[in-house]
């Protein structure tokens, strides 16, 4: 008789990272990196597929593992973005790589972003700094998919012109008419002509029916602090409202209990909370 | 990729550290062969002092020169890394750092002076110069010396263990020498990578391989004070590696306060 | 279920017939008063009135450090193979091990699997046995002083004889290997079994109350409780390593010296050290040591009843045996429900 484990033992290993190859390296700004990687499986790249706002982990031969968010949208096919902060000792070894090396890439992990119940509703993505990372996932998601949601209003804030993300992409963007992409700086430069200011500053400029809109919120602490008490007071419920979180993400499955938080692992539970699951987990935010 | 250039020293020390790079017998001609080790005194006869990419270095600064040749590694040296507990934090020779130098030789030659070199109270390489990276132990393990020098080779800082020796300890599936046997164990509070070896031989930890991060030194100490131990008692014994350690130094402060 | 009896006198034969099963693991003396399972040979080597082992079964199926993959420059991560015929029978198993073993089953299945560990657990052969509580056991306020599943033979002590329940179909197979040295229950044995059971239940002199204590941990959320055992604890690990559902893990890629091949290692972790939640660039979300003491026992007592129904501590009592630092979580918990008076333990617990 088989025993109760027969059928375990020979489900797919979890941990085993897939070959990759480094397609592209594009410089962003200070200490990050967009890395587009193409698994060399060409049947697992072609079948390769997730959500916005999913992550996964990423193996640097000799060195280790390290959990990053997905910046690509599934909707482009055969290939994986990587924006990444040059941070720990993982990402310093991927930036000694060059074009054509390999790494090891396993997931996608986590539950991303809930987008079949968004359709149909207004998107507001709120960025902060390095919170564009995950949000660009979802933005162009969102625009290969324009059909599938009303209005779609991106408000991203960074410190100054030379820290904004994606700017060449973002400045495309601004020209199309079927979004609102606002673009703001704490310190402005003579070049600058986006707004200057804290991100909430933005909401000014838009008119929100938060009863038909999700709210997706990535950022530093400050500007979840902030952004908010503003969704608050713009009367968004706290369902509504989708933030995505970082934590100490090693196994990517839920076993390893790094990113563990009250009864939540921010790697299969997150790294998308809403508000009101963050509220309910003490230290998530 | 180029070989390396690296340097391997030994200050104020018994040399044990330098002892086990030339004890790794099945990897030695491995290390030897991925380095371009161009000063080694222990274990080679011609040496040059040049530019390097990664120094090691073993023992405490106890004197004058030991002070500048520690400053003359570093101003040539792209990596440096202290060797050993005495590198790291102190080891044996700054166990009795509140003493003065001079009452040291008074008590040892029966003078002051002994016309030798002036003396230093000893102190760990970090004290002196910026250090990179650190191995500790007394002496290293051998496992940690290769894997760091694997490490290095391939351009990244090593990874060492930092988990408190207990840890090591109950992997192994030990007796504990602090519960169950009542003895003044200092593994809560020392780093592990010695995979629990003294409690293995039912001897309790002497903390050879110095503090772990944030060691709790003061619930350590009330711990072994409620087990009967004199004060002094567990003072020497936790002193005996790493004196120099802020967190120790403010333990024994208050104590000597209270 | 299928119920025998086994006469104490048949044991050794009995014993002797589970070799053909696997290579035979059990209870042994480690030094004065300490347990720890090892490889057995004979029936008398065995010290079946143990209390607790030192480390608990965990160490069988996630080995304190191991590899997980072998990597290769060229060839990228190849997983490292475990022996699938490699059968173990592990022989005296208290039933509060064996729930902790049907604890770590739910935590290592679910959306993904831990083959690693299942493939252990697939060629491990369980035969448990019964217990008396001593001064730290609490399993009957959680619920595992019994055992309902998760073994293939239990024996329980009535004497002179063990009364054994069959728990699987190999557990079957090793009656079947030896039928002559089993009786069918009879009166005599069925009221010597409940005899057993009532002393044991007068035995057991620590108690939690279970019922709404995630309410509580969470209204306690900011008690200075956890303060002060921030400021006891010493961050050692022991508690983690020697409990038998704690299973966080770390991994290691350790490189060669020929730079082209190595492993990565899993090895056991302990959310009480200090940089288990550190992420890199250096943000520390638990940079406290009260902070991560309160972590353990929220995730727990709290957090794992939120995911699975139930906690999952089993109260086997070996986190309070090897504290330093006297850190007992039965009295945690009474301190935390405000409850005066509750039972102390005896000042000298140990001997």
């Amino acid at each position: 008789m088989p025993s109760p484990y027969d059928t375990l033992i020979r489900t797919p290993n979890p941990y085993q990272p897939r070959s990759a190859r480094i397609v592209r390296i594009t410089p962003l700004v200070k200490d990050n990196v967009l890395f587009q990687f193409r698994f060399e499986d060409e049947e697992f790249s072609r079948e390769f597929s997730y959500k916005p706002g999913q992550f996964v982990e990423l193996s640097i031969f000799g060195v280790g593992e390290c959990p990053i968010s997905i910046s690509s949208s599934p909707t482009r096919k055969g290939f994986l973005e990587l924006c990444v902060r040059r941070a720990g000792r993982v990402t310093n070894a991927l930036y000694q790589l060059k074009e054509n090396d390999l790494v090891g890439i396993r997931g996608p992990y986590g539950n991303g972003f809930p987008v079949a119940a968004m359709e149909n509703k207004n998107l507001l993505l709120i960025a902060g700094g390095l919170g564009m990372a995950p949000i660009r996932s979802l933005l162009n998601y969102a625009l290969d998919n324009r059909s599938d949601f009303h209005d779609v209003i991106l408000m991203y804030g960074a410190r100054d012109p030379g820290e904004v993300l994606f700017r060449n992409e973002l400045e495309t963007i601004r020209h199309r008419d079927d979004i609102k992409c606002l673009l703001t700086v704490d310190e402005a430069s003579s070049e600058w002509d986006g707004y200057t200011g804290v991100v909430t500053e933005l909401f000014k400029e838009v008119k929100l029916d938060a009863a038909a809109t999700y709210a997706a919120v990535c950022g530093p602490p400050i500007v979840y602090k902030f952004v908010l008490k503003e969704l608050l007071a713009q009367g968004f419920s706290k369902n509504h409202i989708l933030m995505s979180l970082e934590r100490k993400m090693k196994c990517g499955v839920g076993k390893c209990g790094h990113c563990s938080i009250g009864y939540k692992y921010t790697c299969i539970d997150g790294p998308i909370f809403t508000y009101w699951d963050a509220m309910n987990l003490r230290e998530l935010i | 990729m180029a070989k390396p250039k690296v340097g391997i020293y030994g200050l104020t020390s018994c040399a044990g550290d330098q002892l086990v790079l030339v004890n790794c017998e099945d990897e030695l001609l491995d290390i030897v062969g991925a380095l371009d080790l161009k000063s080694f005194v222990m274990g080679q006869s011609i040496n040059d002092e040049c530019e390097l990419d990664i120094a090691l270095v073993e023992g405490v600064v106890a004197n004058q020169h030991d002070k500048e040749t520690l400053e003359d590694i570093r101003s040539r040296s792209a990596l440096l890394i202290a060797l050993g507990t005495c590198a790291v934090w102190g080891g044996v020779p700054a166990s009795k750092n509140e003493v003065s130098r001079a009452e040291f030789q008074k008590a040892v030659y029966g003078t002051e002076t002994t016309g030798h070199e002036e003396l230093i109270t000893p102190l760990p390489l970090s004290h002196f110069v910026p250090v990179d990276f650190r191995i500790s132990g007394c002496p290293i393990e051998k496992e940690e010396l290769v894997g760091s020098i694997a490490s290095l080779l391939h351009g990244d800082i090593p990874v060492l263990t930092n988990i408190p020796v207990c840890t090591e300890c109950k992997m192994a599936e030990n007796i504990c020498q602090m519960v169950d046997l009542n003895n003044i164990c200092l593994g809560p509070v020392t780093l592990a990578g010695c995979q629990a070896r003294c409690p293995g031989h039912n001897r309790p930890c002497v903390g050879c391989r110095g503090p772990i991060e944030e060691a709790n030194f003061a619930s350590e100490y009330t711990l072994l004070l409620e087990k009967g131990f004199t004060s002094s008692e567990v003072i020497n014994r936790m002193r005996i590696f790493a004196y120099p350690c802020e967190g120790l130094q403010a333990q024994v402060e208050k104590i000597e306060n209270e | 279920m299928k119920v025998l009896t086994l006469s104490k006198k048949n044991a050794t034969p009995f014993f002797e017939a589970l070799k053909s099963f696997g290579k035979t693991y059990g209870p042994v003396e480690k030094g004065e008063k300490a347990y720890s399972f090892q490889p057995v040979e004979s029936f008398s080597q065995l010290a079946l009135d143990y209390k607790r082992t030192i480390l608990p079964l965990k160490k069988f199926f996630y080995k304190p450090c191991q590899p997980v993959f072998h990597f290769n420059k060229d060839s990228g991560y190849q997983p490292a193979e475990e022996d699938l015929e490699e059968k173990i029978v592990l022989f005296g198993v208290h039933p509060c091990d064996i729930n902790a073993l049907n604890i770590l089953d739910l935590v290592n299945s679910g959306p993904y699997v831990d083959n690693y560990y299942f493939v252990k657990r697939q060629n491990n052969l369980i035969i448990g046995i019964s217990c008396m509580p001593d001064e730290l056991c609490f399993c009957r306020s959680m619920s595992t002083d019994f055992a309902e599943t998760g073994f293939d033979l239990f024996l329980s002590d009535i004497g002179d004889s063990y009364v054994v329940r069959v728990g699987t179909g190999i557990g079957d197979d090793m009656v079947n290997a030896v039928p002559d040295l089993f009786s069918p229950i009879d009166e005599e044995s069925s009221r010597a079994y409940k005899d057993s059971s009532n002393e044991r239940s007068a035995m057991f002199q620590r108690y939690i109350e279970l019922s709404d204590l995630p309410e509580i941990m969470d209204l306690e959320f900011h008690s200075e409780l956890w303060e002060k055992l921030g400021e006891r604890c010493l961050a050692c690990g022991s508690c983690s390593m020697i409990c038998p559902t704690c299973n966080c893990y770390n991994i290691i890629d350790k490189l060669n010296l020929d730079q082209k091949t190595g492993e990565r290692i899993r090895q056991w972790d302990s959310c009480l050290f200090k940089d288990f939640a550190e992420v890199s660039g250096g943000h520390n979300f638990r940079s406290k040591r009260a902070s991560r003491v309160q972590q353990r026992y929220l995730h727990k007592q709290q957090g794992f009843v939120e995911q699975y129904g139930r906690p999952s501590c089993v109260g086997c009592g070996r986190c309070t045996m090897v504290c330093p630092a006297k850190i007992d979580i039965v009295e945690i918990l009474h301190t935390i429900r405000g409850e005066r008076n509750h039972r102390r333990r005896k000042s000298d617990r140990r001997r």
